[in-house]
C-alpha cells in the first residue's frame, strides 16, 4: 500500500453567515470533523450533492482557505505549522483544476503567460526554459504550441480546460485537485479530458483528488470514493465496491438516481424524498435520517460515527450498516445487444487505427 | 409520419440572416399525443434552436427561419401571426427551461406567476386563478404549497423552482411541452425526482413531450422516440429502444462510447476526436466527416436520412459491418 500523501484529521471549516451585533451568529459547518487519507498515486474522489461541503473540503485540504479546526498533513507535515515561505513551496506541490476554465483563467493574459505564471512564481528555470516548457505542456494536453500567443476567449470550453490542466502541471505538482474538472463539458469532450487526466496521472505520477457530482465519471476515474452529506463523510470505499454494494442509505440513493444510458436498466422510482436540509440547522442525530427510508428511532437521537465496515478499508457512518442489505449497480456483463456491441467494437477499432493523439 | 401526429416538423432550416450556411437544416420529426421525443446532441447541434423556433422565441433578427413548416393542431407555427402565436404559447404548448431562475420573474410571487397565465388564457377570475395556482403546486408535489404560493423564486431551492416552472407550464393543460435540458442544472437525486414527476404528469394528462438533452441516461429513461442531432442536422432517428440496441451512425456510436459505461470499467474511454468545427468553415457534405473514423470519398456529398433496420440514419457508410466484409 502506498504511503499517505494527504491526510485530514478531524478537519473542520465553519462559516459565519450572519453575525448580528446582539444574539448568536449563524454558523454553517461546511466541513464537520472529516478524517481521510489520500495515498500517493491514487485517484481519490469526493462526491455529494451541491451544498454538501465537497468544494470547501478541497479548499481546506489545500489551504486555499484556512481550517477552523483539526489538521491537514501533507507528506507527513502539519500544514498549520508551516511558515509563509513553506506555504508557498507547498503551492508548488498541490495544484488546482477548476470547474469553469473561463472564470479561472485571467482573460487579459495570453495562454503562454498563464501557463508560465506558476513557473515564474516558483522560480523554475530560465525564461527560455520556461517558454520551451510552455510549448511542451500545450502539446502534451493536445493543443498546438502556437496557442501560447493567443487569449483564453479564443478557445472552446474543452480547450480552455486543457489550458487549465497545462497550467496546473507547470509547477510539477505531486497532487492535483480537480473541482468538477469535466462537468461543464460536452459528453464527447468530457471523455477526451477524462482520458487526458488518466494519461497525465500515469505519466507524471500524480495523485488526483477529484470532486464531482457525476457518479458515472467518478466510477470510471476513481480508485476510492468518499461520499459527503452535509459536511460529513458518510461512506468511504473502493470505487468498485461503493457502486456495487453501497453500505450507506445515502450512497444507495445516489447510485439509484443515476440515469443509466441503457433502456434495459430503467431504474425504479427515486426512493429518497425531499432535498438537502438547511445546513444552518441540520437535523439532530444522523443528518440523513429525515430523508432515509431505513431510519429508526435511534437515528434521530444519536450521530453515527464513521467506522470500519470491512477488511478492505471501507468505512460507513450508519447505525444500521450491519443489518441493511442495500442494492447497487451490479457489474453485470454488458446488456448491450450484439448489434450495438459489434458497432462499438468496429468504432473502437477504427479509432485505434486512426491513432490520433488527444 | 402518422396522421395522428400532434406536431409535424418538416425540413426546418434556421440561419443567421445573410449567412451562407444554415445553422439547422432539414430537420424533420413528428410527435403524437402522449408521446415523448428526445432531441439529443451536444452544444451547438441545433437542438435548442429547433425548440426556440417552435415556440416562436427565436432571436430574430439575426436568426431567421429559412425554410420548413411545423404543423401543430392544424396551424403552421412558423408562419403564424404574432397575436395567434401568443394565444398558443403557455396555453396549448408550453416550455420548460434549464435555468428556472432566469425563466421565472424574480420580482413576482410564485403563485401570481402561475395565476397570471391561467387568467390570461382561460379568462379565470382572481380567486379562481389563485385556486388553480395552488392546485398546480400540489400537483407538482411542492411541500407546503400555501406558503410557497406567496414566496418569490429566490426563496425556493433549484429543484423546487423547477417544480414551480413545471406547474406553470402545465397550468393550462397544454397538449405539448417542450423541455430544454430541464434537469441538467440539478443534483442527481433531485434530477431523479423531477424525471419521475415529469413522467407521472405526462402519463396522467396524456401530454406530448419534446425533451432536449445531451444525456443519454435521461433519454433511456424518458424517450419513446429519439432524434440524434449533430451540427444542425438529424443524423439518426427512430424508436428509443432501437437507437440503443442498434445504433448506426458513427456519431451516435461515438457518443455512446464516450460515456463511462456501466458495464465493466474499462481503462480508457473510446472518444470522438476533435470538436465541432464552426459551421461556416465546414466542408460540404456530411458535417461529421472531419471527426469520423469511417470517412470516405463519398462523404463529400450530404448523406440523406434513409431507412435502415427500423429507424433512419444519415450515413453513407451504414451499416458499418458491411465495411468488414471482403469486397
Amino acid at each position: 500500500m502506498n504511503r499517505v500523501i494527504l491526510e485530514a484529521i478531524a478537519l473542520e471549516r465553519r462559516f459565519t453567515t450572519d453575525n448580528p451585533m446582539f444574539g448568536t451568529p449563524t454558523v454553517v459547518h461546511a466541513v464537520n470533523g472529516v478524517n481521510l487519507k489520500v495515498r500517493q498515486g491514487e485517484t481519490f474522489a469526493i462526491v455529494g450533492e451541491s451544498g454538501c461541503g465537497k468544494s470547501t473540503l478541497a479548499r481546506v485540504l489545500t489551504r486555499l482557505i484556512p481550517a477552523s479546526g483539526g489538521a491537514v498533513h501533507f507528506a507527513g507535515r502539519d500544514l498549520s505549522l508551516l511558515k509563509p515561505a513553506e506555504v508557498r513551496a507547498l503551492r508548488r506541490e498541490i495544484q488546482f483544476i477548476f470547474q469553469d476554465p473561463f472564470s479561472s483563467l485571467n482573460p487579459r493574459m495570453t495562454v503562454g503567460a498563464l501557463i508560465e505564471e506558476p513557473m515564474r512564481v516558483h522560480k523554475i528555470g530560465t525564461r527560455a526554459e520556461r517558454r520551451a516548457r510552455v510549448g511542451q505542456l500545450l502539446e502534451r494536453v493536445g493543443l498546438p504550441a502556437q496557442a501560447a500567443s493567443r487569449f483564453p476567449h479564443e478557445f472552446s470550453g474543452g480547450q480552455r480546460q486543457r489550458i487549465g490542466i497545462a497550467r496546473a502541471l507547470a509547477s510539477e505538482p505531486t497532487v492535483v485537485i480537480g473541482d468538477e474538472p469535466v462537468s461543464a463539458l460536452d459528453v464527447s469532450i468530457q471523455a477526451q479530458v477524462v482520458n487526458l487526466l488518466a494519461d497525465l496521472k500515469e505519466e507524471f505520477g500524480l495523485t488526483l483528488v477529484v470532486i464531482a457530482h457525476d457518479l458515472a465519471v467518478i466510477r470510471h476515474m476513481a480508485d476510492r470514493v468518499a461520499v459527503m452529506y452535509l459536511g460529513e463523510i458518510v461512506e468511504l470505499a473502493p470505487a468498485e465496491a461503493l457502486f456495487e454494494t453501497p453500505r450507506h442509505p445515502y450512497t444507495e440513493a445516489l447510485v439509484a438516481a443515476i440515469p443509466l444510458p441503457d433502456p434495459a436498466m430503467r431504474r425504479a422510482e427515486a426512493r429518497v424524498a425531499g432535498e438537502l436540509p438547511n445546513p444552518i440547522a441540520p437535523p439532530p442525530g444522523c443528518k440523513f435520517h429525515p430523508r432515509c427510508p431505513y431510519a429508526v428511532e435511534r437515528c434521530a437521537r444519536e450521530r453515527p460515527a464513521l467506522s470500519p465496515a470491512d477488511a478492505q478499508g471501507r468505512q460507513v457512518a450508519c447505525h444500521r450498516a450491519a443489518d441493511l442489505s442495500l442494492s447497487g449497480l451490479a457489474e453485470t456483463e454488458t446488456v448491450r445487444s450484439p448489434a450495438a456491441q459489434r458497432r462499438f467494437d468496429l468504432y473502437a477499432k477504427a479509432r485505434a487505427a486512426e491513432a490520433t493523439t488527444e | 409520419m402518422s396522421d395522428t401526429a400532434l406536431l409535424t416538423v418538416r425540413d426546418l432550416a434556421i440561419r443567421i440572416r445573410g449567412a451562407q450556411r444554415n445553422l439547422v437544416e432539414e430537420v424533420s420529426f413528428s410527435v403524437a399525443p402522449g408521446e415523448t421525443l428526445c432531441l439529443v446532441g451536444e452544444s451547438g447541434c441545433g437542438k435548442s434552436l429547433t425548440a426556440l423556433a417552435l415556440m416562436g422565441l427565436l432571436a430574430s433578427p439575426p436568426l431567421e427561419i429559412a425554410e420548413g413548416a411545423a404543423e401543430f393542431e392544424g396551424q403552421d407555427l412558423l408562419t403564424l401571426p404574432r397575436t395567434e402565436r401568443a394565444k398558443l404559447s403557455g396555453n396549448r404548448m408550453a416550455m420548460i427551461f434549464q435555468e428556472p431562475m432566469s425563466a421565472l420573474n424574480p420580482a413576482i410571487r410564485i403563485g401570481e406567476q402561475i395565476a397570471e397565465s391561467v387568467r390570461r388564457h382561460q379568462g379565470l377570475g382572481h380567486r379562481e386563478a389563485e385556486a388553480r395556482a395552488l392546485e398546480m403546486l400540489r400537483r407538482v408535489r411542492i411541500p407546503a404549497p400555501e406558503k410557497r404560493l406567496r414566496e418569490f423564486p429566490h426563496q425556493l431551492s433549484g429543484g423546487m423552482r423547477q417544480r414551480a416552472m413545471i406547474a406553470m407550464a402545465l397550468a393550462n393543460d397544454p397538449a405539448l411541452i417542450i423541455a430544454d435540458e430541464p434537469t441538467t442544472a440539478l443534483d442527481v437525486t433531485i434530477q431523479a425526482q423531477i424525471l419521475d414527476l415529469m413522467r407521472a404528469l405526462r402519463d396522467e394528462a396524456g401530454t406530448a413531450l419534446i425533451m432536449i438533452t445531451h444525456d443519454l441516461g435521461v433519454v433511456a429513461e424518458m424517450a419513446d422516440k429519439v432524434a440524434v442531432m449533430y451540427a444542425g442536422r438529424v443524423v439518426e432517428a427512430g424508436p428509443m429502444a432501437e437507437i440503443f440496441a442498434n445504433p448506426q451512425h458513427p456519431y451516435t456510436i461515438g457518443l455512446m462510447s464516450s460515456m463511462p459505461s456501466f458495464g465493466a470499467r474499462t481503462e480508457r474511454l473510446v472518444t470522438i476526436p476533435g470538436m465541432v468545427p464552426p459551421i461556416a468553415t465546414m466542408a460540404p457534405g456530411c458535417r461529421f466527416a472531419s471527426r469520423c473514423p469511417f470517412r470516405a470519398a463519398q462523404c463529400a456529398q450530404v448523406p440523406p436520412l434513409t431507412a435502415l433496420d427500423g429507424h433512419s440514419v444519415a450515413c453513407w457508410r451504414a451499416p458499418l459491418e458491411r465495411l468488414e466484409e471482403p469486397a
